[in-house]
């Protein structure tokens, strides 16, 4: 997803001077035909997160489109009181663009686990949430909101969900993968639904996909309120974000109210917290199980 | 401090008493500590108070943004409010918070009150008139109390590593924060940073002014020496009682008398 962040960005930084890129020391080889390309307009501006997006901020008051870019957690949740405050309160418009999504970095341990950015950002009035599942998803939610003038959180992950979907020309729609007229409705967002979609393309289940946490696709989530709605997620958020519908019945797999500090890949901590395929299996049944024995 | 306070220092003080007696609200120490700061970033910038979007303007922020009394007596002099409106100040529906809100008051161009944001956010501005290659330029009025934040150096840092010789930061130095962690040499620390750095008599507008219209390499650090409720002795004598305190009718009289004696 990061190559096609920078793929993006160039093709719209050559039809658009308000472009700019800044970075957080991270990426920068990558964008190193960009810094050629356009000088005044790339910054690899330094480990100084809540300075990036300050200066973020005071680029889209003038009218710029400020792309930021780092790591996860140090963006999101070091400098969360700089987005509330210096995008959301003042209805400065930019871009924040981040890598290292839930476990990515599973072996960097838990400073640089990060799976509370979704719920978090998704407080700030006035701020769009989005967490594309492919490059391709990636793309057209760029260039459908990068010029919005609003806060824009973009959550990029290495890893893929590996499925072509197609989810309409304007970002914030959700989509019906499986099923339709089940008693049970799975909802994921995000490249977890690889994982998600293995789990359950047998079991009698509808499948509903979302990238977009906020705005939230309100009208598809309740068309499935009579139904249970299981929320599988490897972050925080997409659940409280389904439950802005009322009157639902969710339960929730994913994160633990703990600490993840195995090392390994993001596939070794899926699998340790019921994340993998199989985890998310055994759960999914044994909610059907529920749902048969209560219908009884 | 050996600067006389103008005739303008002392009516926009005078404004600021009668505000905050009437509306019960006020840091008026910090308010009074800033006026001549505001008063000569303004007297250097390209502004109109008749067009305060206008495209070719410069750019004022208060950092600091507990001292938006003074911040809004200062507006209210150059005719961006009415002088009646800021007995207003702090009043539910009042446009006039206790702290500036840049989409309520003409003339604020950023809300600020947390500490550490308002200098961040304007390098930002700094380097998008850099970018356009405008001649605009951007002015932040910092406390030294504010100074403690991390924000702010990090922001210092980018700017001088930028050479955002189109910033001035103006340094509101009037140690306030003697009280827990102290700002010492600020001017050795800024120059430290990649300022160019200049120190001055915070209540002096020629020398404000003159600072500021100096040619620079990179951001400018204007170090104000100054003092906090200046103009009265009541306010200087007894910061800690008067940092956010209304004046009753008898001491708003006081006050007054003061200020005509400085």
């Amino acid at each position: 997803m990061r190559n096609q962040f920078k793929a993006t960005v160039s093709a719209l930084a050559a039809q658009d001077e308000k472009v700019v890129v800044i970075l957080g020391d991270i990426s920068h080889f990558m964008f190193r035909e960009f810094q050629e390309r356009f000088p005044s307009r790339f910054y690899n501006m330094g480990i100084c997160e809540n300075a990036l997006i300050s200066v973020a901020a005071g680029l889209g008051a003038q009218g710029f489109r400020p792309f930021v870019h780092t790591i996860t957690p140090f963006l999101t949740e070091r400098s969360y009181e700089q987005i509330k405050l210096d995008l959301g309160y003042n209805e400065f418009g930019a871009n924040i663009v981040t890598t290292g999504a839930s476990f990515d970095y599973a072996w960097d341990g838990a400073t640089h686990h990060a799976y509370t950015d979704l719920a978090i950002l998704r407080l700030i009035p006035g701020m769009e949430v989005f967490q594309p599942g492919s490059p391709k998803e990636l793309d057209a939610i760029i260039r459908a909101r990068y010029a919005s003038g609003r806060p824009v959180y973009y959550r990029l992950s290495d890893h893929s969900h590996g499925f072509d979907l197609d989810l309409g020309p304007e970002p914030g729609k959700g989509v019906v993968l499986m099923g339709g007229a089940h008693p049970v409705t799975v909802m994921t967002a995000g490249p977890i639904l690889k994982n998600v979609e293995e789990a359950c393309r047998d079991l009698p289940v509808n499948l509903v996909y979302f990238n977009c946490i906020k705005p939230i696709d309100h009208e598809l989530i309740a068309r499935f309120r009579h139904t249970r709605i299981l929320v599988v997620h490897d972050a925080f958020g997409l659940r409280e974000a389904i439950c802005e519908v009322p009157e639902l019945r969710t339960a929730y797999h994913g994160i633990p109210d703990r600490f993840c500090v195995w090392y390994g890949t993001v596939h070794d901590i899926r699998r340790q917290i019921g994340l993998d395929p199989e985890g998310i299996r055994a759960f999914v049944q044994a909610r059907l199980g529920e749902t048969a024995t209560a219908g009884r | 401090m050996g600067a006389t306070m103008l005739p303008e220092g002392r009516e926009i003080r005078r404004s600021i008493l009668r505000a905050s007696h009437a509306s019960g609200h006020g840091h008026i120490p910090t308010s009074f500590s800033i006026i001549e700061l505001i008063c000569a970033a303004y007297a250097e910038m390209r502004h109109d108070p008749a067009r305060p979007d206008g495209e070719d303007r410069d750019i004022f922020i208060l950092s600091k943004g507990h001292g938006a009394l003074g911040y809004y007596g200062v507006l209210a002099h150059l005719g961006y409010l009415p002088v009646d409106e800021l007995s207003t100040f702090g009043a539910f529906g009042s446009r006039l918070g206790c702290h500036p809100d840049r989409k309520k008051v003409p003339g604020v161009e950023v809300s600020t009150g947390s500490l550490g944001h308002g200098i961040a956010v304007a390098v930002g501005m700094a380097l998008a008139f850099r970018i356009a290659k405008s001649p605009r330029r951007v002015f932040t009025v910092v406390g030294d109390g504010e100074a403690n934040e991390g924000s702010v150096w990090e922001s210092v840092m980018v700017a001088a590593h930028l050479g955002l010789n189109n910033l001035s930061i103006l340094l509101d130095f009037n140690r306030s924060q003697g009280r827990s962690l102290p700002i010492e040499n600020p001017a050795e620390r800024f120059a430290a940073f990649g300022c160019d750095t200049i120190e001055v008599d915070g209540h002096d507008l020629q020398a404000i002014r003159e600072a500021l219209s100096k040619p620079c390499r990179g951001p400018r650090a204007v170090i104000a020496h100054t003092v906090k409720g200046y103009g009265c002795s009541t306010l200087t004598g007894n910061v800690f009682e008067w940092h956010r305190k209304s004046p009753s009718p008898d001491q708003l009289a006081l006050l007054m008398a003061e200020l005509e004696s400085a």
